[in-house]
């Protein structure tokens, strides 16, 4: 395992159990997050990004359950902690933002509470006066005047509640902090002044961020590199600039020429055919071949593997992998043509 | 659900609909919309708060407004609220050394004091008993005094009066209702006491059937009410809340067998299971406590692990997980404070039900010791005069419905203004 690799993930699944059945809403995927990155994590709703956002931590419970693979955090395989030893990785280690700061901080806990209960819980020695101190500057680093740290979660905007969620990722020096949509619920300005604060983050304190979202757009603006997901499965790995530029996995051009675009006329906007798979039957063989373009017959057989295709790009394709290579000089005419 | 929003039909006036409706409806609907019509929560929970905290200081400091002790028997029996109680008092000259009815006994064998009265009016009677109690005695001790006084019977009280004045008589007894009278215009004349010792009480809300005060007795029933109610309230939340906040957050086998015991208890109609218990531990104060407390503890378990089961899916408490807070952490910081204001407001209900249950065991002669100023047990004592003492009965269940009426009211009033899911305004 090199060391300019701050969590690996191997093979991870996480089920659902339904009375249905159980759902693998995350299904055999691996994912390397370097340290000091931000690498987005995009996908269509219900794909499975926040539920492997949640595994990182191992924060399921009830019907949800991590059933196979492992975690290595920095050198460390999660798996193999024993449950009640993780809340202390959570918070110190890995810091988590969550979709919704309207609810995600306690409505009857003041701002200094939040940030020093997460001092305290980590570092017991700590006295309450230093704390509070360091929560102070901390809140004051964000752009949060250092008085409002004595009001409730009610009282601040949500750009601001999103800022003390980070503080509170920052508090303890979080190697990592996931970011499940953080920015899905607000508006345009405060998402881009919180981006901004997200990459000045990044760079003070050498955070790794992953940030999950469905905004393709936030991704291009502030990631290093970006991961889609597809029906529980990892589609494309690779830097923002090359997926972008050239994205290899027939799923991720669909989903980057369904971008809303100004200069787009009526009508021109892509619409991707087909419904995404149910996790409860999914698809034999490659998930996406209903609605791929380019499926050919072993794709609905047998499911391609996830392997670099160029460069440190990397997809589960079989466009890309031996029985498919026929196929790749023909559709790539047809892709440019 | 509130009938403001539904527009009649042919309503000519867009947009001030309420108005024209308000005044389509009678007066009695309108009080009872009164809390959602014109807000009046805030009065409704300020009147009441008002009633409670009077009612509260009643009961720790009875003696400052209850003129007599709740035992004592403190005058006759069955007065009326506000009668005037007629009592015989001893009239003698200014100059007289007699002071008391006793005064007047002399020495066996010598001439006995004559006394005047009035014909007709109950004064001879009452001298007469007066007289004979003190008489049996007084005869057996050492001084060998006797006291059977000679009665004078004349028409009028003037008459009466005259004698004395002229030395006929040694003394008059006359009623209570006439002395101001003769203060003014016999000023050569002095009251010397009633027959009986007792002073001329005035009992607001009467007496009861064996001359105890009934305002008295209201007065002090309120500290055991409050205290039943009280305790009661405080021993089933501190019970109920946390049984309820484990069973909602560690969920499982645990919460499901709690959950049945509790609602099996809540399936029992109240006052039955509260007798039956009582009737089992024996009355007493303590135990009517228990009791009570039994009977609540589900009411609160089945809020609080409501609340919990919702409270614990909320985002900030798993955002409270992802920064390591720990079980304990997020039961006592995250969850509990988050649900204890329902728990607030269901107590100042509760405690009037608790009241009530209370003044019901104890009617029942299931709670109290009957010598415990108590209004369940006045309630009891009045049931069998209700027909010639009105008053023995309703004050007490007047004082029980005002009690209860006033904590209702501040809960419920309460739940309307901090419950935003109950106001639809």
């Amino acid at each position: 395992m090199s060391d300019d690799i701050l969590y690996s993930i191997r093979n991870l699944t996480v089920e659902y159990k339904t009375r249905a059945g159980a759902v693998r809403a995350v299904d055999n995927v691996s994912l390397d997050i370097r340290r000091g990155e931000i690498l987005g994590l995009v996908g269509e709703s219900g794909c499975g990004k926040s539920t492997f956002g949640k595994a990182l931590m191992r924060l399921h419970d009830g019907p949800a359950s991590i059933t196979g693979g492992e975690l290595w955090f920095d050198g460390r395989d999660l798996m193999k902690l024993p449950i009640t030893e993780m809340p202390n990785i959570r918070g110190a280690e890995i810091g988590m933002v969550f979709q919704d700061p309207m609810t995600s901080l306690n409505p009857v806990q003041r701002i200094l509470d939040h940030l020093t209960e997460t001092i305290l819980t980590h570092e017991p020695g700590t006295s309450e006066a230093d704390a509070r101190k360091r929560a102070e500057e901390l809140v004051e680093r964000l752009g949060i005047r250092r008085e409002r740290i004595m009001e409730y979660p009610h009282q601040m905007s949500g750009g601001m509640r999103q800022r003390v969620m980070i503080s509170l990722a920052l508090a303890l020096r979080a190697k990592l902090v996931i970011a499940d949509e953080p920015t899905t619920s607000l508006d345009v300005i405060v998402e881009a002044k919180f981006l901004d604060l997200l990459k000045e983050l990044q760079k003070e304190f050498g955070l790794t961020i992953l940030l999950i979202t469905h905004n393709i757009g936030v991704v291009a603006e502030v990631a290093d590199r970006v991961a889609v997901m597809y029906a529980a499965k990892m589609a494309e790995v690779g830097s923002v600039q090359r997926v972008f530029a050239d994205p290899k996995h027939p799923y991720t051009q669909g989903l980057l020429k369904s971008v809303p675009n100004i200069k787009l006329d009526e009508g021109e906007l892509y619409k991707m055919g087909g419904e995404p798979p149910s996790l409860l039957h999914p698809p034999v063989g490659c998930r996406f071949h209903p609605r791929c373009p380019f499926a050919m017959d072993i794709c609905s057989e047998q499911e391609p593997a996830f392997e670099p295709v160029a460069g440190d790009q990397s997809a589960s394709c079989w466009l890309y992998q031996k029985a498919g290579v026929q196929r790749v000089a023909e559709n790539q005419d047809v892709h440019n043509g | 659900m509130s009938n403001i929003d539904e527009k009649p039909a042919n309503t000519p006036l867009e947009g001030t609909t309420w108005e024209v409706e308000l005044k389509q409806v009678g007066f009695v609907r309108r009080l009872l919309m009164a809390r959602r019509w014109y807000g009046a929560d805030w009065w409704f929970v300020t009147i009441s708060a008002v009633a409670v905290l009077i009612f509260i200081i009643i009961a720790i400091f009875p003696q400052w407004f209850a003129p007599y002790s709740p035992d004592a028997l403190a005058g006759p029996r069955f007065v009326a609220p506000g009668a005037t109680v007629e009592l015989s008092f001893l009239v003698v000259p200014a100059d007289s050394s007699v002071n008391k009815l006793q005064d007047l006994a002399v020495p066996e064998g010598t001439d006995q004091a004559s006394v005047a009265v009035v014909q007709g009016l109950p004064t001879s009677g009452d001298l007469n008993d007066a007289a004979q109690k003190i008489d049996e005695i007084i005869k057996n001790q050492p001084a060998g005094l006797r006291l059977r006084p000679i009665i004078d019977r004349y028409v009028t009280l003037d008459e009466a009066l005259q004698s004395v004045m002229a030395g006929t008589d040694k003394a008059a007894v006359v009623q209570s209702t006439d002395l101001a009278a003769i203060k003014a215009s016999y000023p050569t004349l002095r009251e010397a006491g009633s027959l009986s010792g007792q002073v001329a009480g005035n009992y607001i809300l009467g007496t009861n059937d064996i001359g105890q005060d009934v305002l008295s007795r209201l007065l002090w029933g309120t500290r055991i009410a409050l205290i039943i109610g009280f305790s009661s309230s405080i021993l089933s939340l501190v019970l109920g809340v946390p049984l309820g906040l484990i069973a909602g957050f560690v969920g499982g086998t645990f919460d499901r067998l709690l959950s049945l015991l509790m609602d099996s208890l809540y399936a029992f109609p109240g006052l039955i299971l509260a007798i039956a218990i009582t009737a089992v531990l024996g009355p007493s104060i303590l135990n009517i406590i228990l009791a009570i407390a039994v009977l609540y503890i589900p009411t609160y378990y089945r809020i609080v692990r409501g609340q919990t089961l919702s409270v614990k899916e909320e985002v900030y408490v798993e955002a409270a997980k992802s920064i390591g807070a720990r079980r304990l952490e997020i039961l006592t910081r995250y969850i509990f404070p988050n649900v204890i204001p329902s728990v607030a407001i269901i107590f100042s209900v509760n405690v009037a039900d608790a009241i009530l249950t209370g003044a019901g065991l104890s009617f029942l002669g299931l709670g109290l010791p009957p010598t415990i100023a108590d209004w369940g047990i006045d309630l009891a004592r009045g049931q069998r005069f209700i027909q010639t003492a009105w008053w023995m009965i309703t004050f007490p269940g007047l004082a029980i419905l005002l009690v209860v009426l006033s904590f209702t009211l501040m809960g419920e009033g309460l739940t309307e203004i901090f419950n935003p899911k109950l106001r639809d305004r």
